[in-house]
């Protein structure tokens, strides 16, 4: 394991962001030291889901994973950063403005290499079928904190339904209150109030998508 | 319906007490939004107009023909007329339905993240307390004459010690006569998550110094608004400070003394202490042993394991909670009945110890055929 890799799985923020500096000085392949972040968060989704690591230290592995990605993307060239796993559209369901889960989500699948359309909070269903069908996106990932938002969820995926859409994309809701029953209510394919966990299932959307 | 032998009041102090009662009370948290809804009212209707709005929760209460208890008796806050208590809530960007264009009139209240508090105020909070931070600070959050704070205050507290009465001359008690936050809850709320949970790995003894600032102040609040509002209890609201976000030694640092200290300060004055806990805490459960006995209900919103929670804490806090907000806003009768009734089994064995409530503030959008069906389940179905 990579000195990277292990100081900010171990969210040693001031070390990986020395070593993400050094490497660049050093002129080393910016690709590499994306990939070597990588692992590190790969490290701290292993440790969540051993219960080592808790929600905590997803946000700080997070930030320090953005941080090393501020310094390093401008140094990749076009095209280097290599194909994404899947390209994805990530919000808020109309009616909840809650943006935590949201973005901690968006943090863990750009790391885990999904190419993340955030489209923000309180969206309306047609901006999220805008924006997929603009994308190309096979997956959508709606989320809610607020029971109201359930309603816009289903009304989400009825009109992914009406544009011809849902059986190219994968819908996967998340929130601290969904469960089965609401994933069952709204018809998504898959549901989790875990955000690693969320990650697991868009990985197996793509295999099961064929990427 | 199973024969009573006690009255909501007796019922309810029997649940804190763990003593046996004649069936499981029933308690949901209760607020406007529902009610409002039910009686062909907006959200913000039921919000602006607080009459009708209370008048809109007495409604839906004789309409399933009672409960037990009212965890709050109403929408209006207990605030003692102190700058230091009004911004304990009031710093913070809570966007109203009717009052925030992008909300929708049935939407309910949503609180907006945002970094309100930095990190140089920890030192200030340290070394001047909450209430000496808060008269320094108070133009910085609010732009508004403080008579004005204070006066609204004033008619808050007085409205809810009111509604309590009210509540009081139909024989039905309520739980809390006063809310406060953990010390981590409000530094969380107020600096946002991201960036408290860097000040806690960045600046631990920084954070761990403004919470010592803090606790007295909160403290004496608390006590006074439970006193002034005549209802001998007080809700602590706590979410951040769980398993759900940290790992147990940062809960063991940053939130359980604090946790401690507050719920045996009203223990001292004979204040029960509803501990509101959001998310997950399950991980926590063991460390509430430490807690006065029978001096707190562990009120659970579904994310914990409820059962775990009657395995560890039977002997010693009632517990209370915890009907997901799903199965009011999206379940059927029956998915409702069956939740309840394994809670009343599992949770309430012993007929003992536990107070059948929804886990969390009752949804804007529950269906009223599943609420009537939670309450008619705590009247119809005996405990083991």
């Amino acid at each position: 394991m990579s000195d990277l890799a292990n100081a900010i799985a171990d969210l040693k923020e001031d070390e990986a962001k020395k070593i993400v500096q050094d490497r660049i000085a050093a002129g080393a392949n910016p690709m590499s030291i994306v990939d070597e972040c990588r692992k590190g968060m790969e490290i701290v989704g292993e440790r969540y889901k051993n219960k080592e690591y808790f929600l905590g230290e997803l946000i700080m592995s997070g930030e320090i994973f953005k941080d090393a990605m501020s310094v390093v993307e401008p140094r990749l060239k076009a095209g280097q950063s290599g194909k994404p796993l899947a390209k994805l559209v990530l919000g808020t369901a109309k009616g909840d403005i809650h943006n935590i889960g949201k973005d901690i989500a968006g943090t863990l699948l750009r790391a885990a290499g999904f190419e993340v359309y955030d489209v923000g909070i309180d969206v309306p269903p047609d901006v999220f079928v805008q924006k997929v069908k603009e994308m190309g996106a096979t997956i959508l990932g709606m989320s809610g904190l607020l029971t109201p938002s359930f309603e816009s969820m289903k009304q989400t995926i009825q009109a992914l339904e009406a544009a011809g859409l849902r059986d190219k994309v994968k819908v996967v809701i998340g929130g601290g209150i969904v469960t089965e029953m609401v994933r069952k209510y709204v018809g998504a394919d898959a549901f989790t109030d875990d955000a690693p966990e969320g990650v697991e299932i868009c990985k197996k959307f793509v295999v099961g998508l064929g990427k | 319906m199973t024969k009573e032998t006690m009255n909501p009041g007796q019922r309810v102090k029997a649940a804190i007490n763990l003593e046996s009662y004649d069936r499981v009370p029933a308690a949901p948290l209760m607020d406007v939004m529902f009610p409002s809804r039910h009686k062909g009212m907006t959200v913000a209707d039921g919000i602006s107009h607080p009459k009708q709005g209370f008048q809109a929760i007495v409604d839906v209460f004789d309409e399933v023909g009672g409960w037990d208890a009212m965890i709050l008796p109403g929408y209006s806050l207990p605030i003692p007329p102190k700058i230091g208590a009004f911004l304990h809530g009031a710093i913070g960007d809570t966007r109203y339905p009717g009052k925030d264009a992008s909300l929708s009139l049935d939407s309910p209240p949503q609180f907006v993240e945002k970094e309100l508090l930095t990190l140089a105020d920890y030192d200030d909070i340290a070394s001047l307390g909450w209430t000496g931070f808060c008269e320094k600070n108070f133009n910085r959050f609010f732009p508004f004459d403080r008579e004005m704070a204070l006066n609204w205050c004033k008619r808050q507290i007085d409205r809810y010690k009111t509604e309590g009465e009210l509540w009081t001359a139909r024989g039905i008690p309520s739980l809390a006569g006063s809310i406060v936050m953990s010390p981590l809850m409000l530094l969380s709320t107020r600096r946002s998550l991201v960036s408290f949970t860097q000040d806690l790995y960045r600046c631990p003894d920084k954070v761990q110094a403004a919470m010592d600032g803090m606790i007295d102040d909160f403290i004496t609040v608390a006590i006074e608004a439970a006193k002034y509002t005549n209802i001998p209890g007080v809700q602590l609201i706590l979410e951040r400070g769980g398993c759900f976000y940290y790992p147990l030694k940062i809960f063991e640092r940053f939130e359980f003394p604090y946790m401690k200290k507050m719920v045996e300060a009203f223990a001292a004055e004979n204040l029960i202490t509803v501990m509101h806990f959001d998310q997950d805490w399950t991980l926590n459960l063991p460390y509430l042993l430490e807690l006065p006995k029978k001096m707190c209900i562990c009120e659970l919103d579904s994310t914990t394991d409820i059962f775990k929670a009657k395995e560890i804490l039977k002997s010693h806090m009632c517990i209370m909670g915890d009907v997901p907000a799903t199965l009011n806003s999206i379940g059927t009768p029956a998915e409702m009945q069956a939740y309840c009734e394994k809670l009343i089994d599992v949770v309430g064995k012993g007929k003992t110890g536990f107070i059948l409530s929804t886990g969390c503030t009752i949804p804007s959008d529950t269906r009223f055929e599943n609420f009537k069906t939670m309450i008619d389940t705590a009247k119809n179905h005996f405990p083991n």
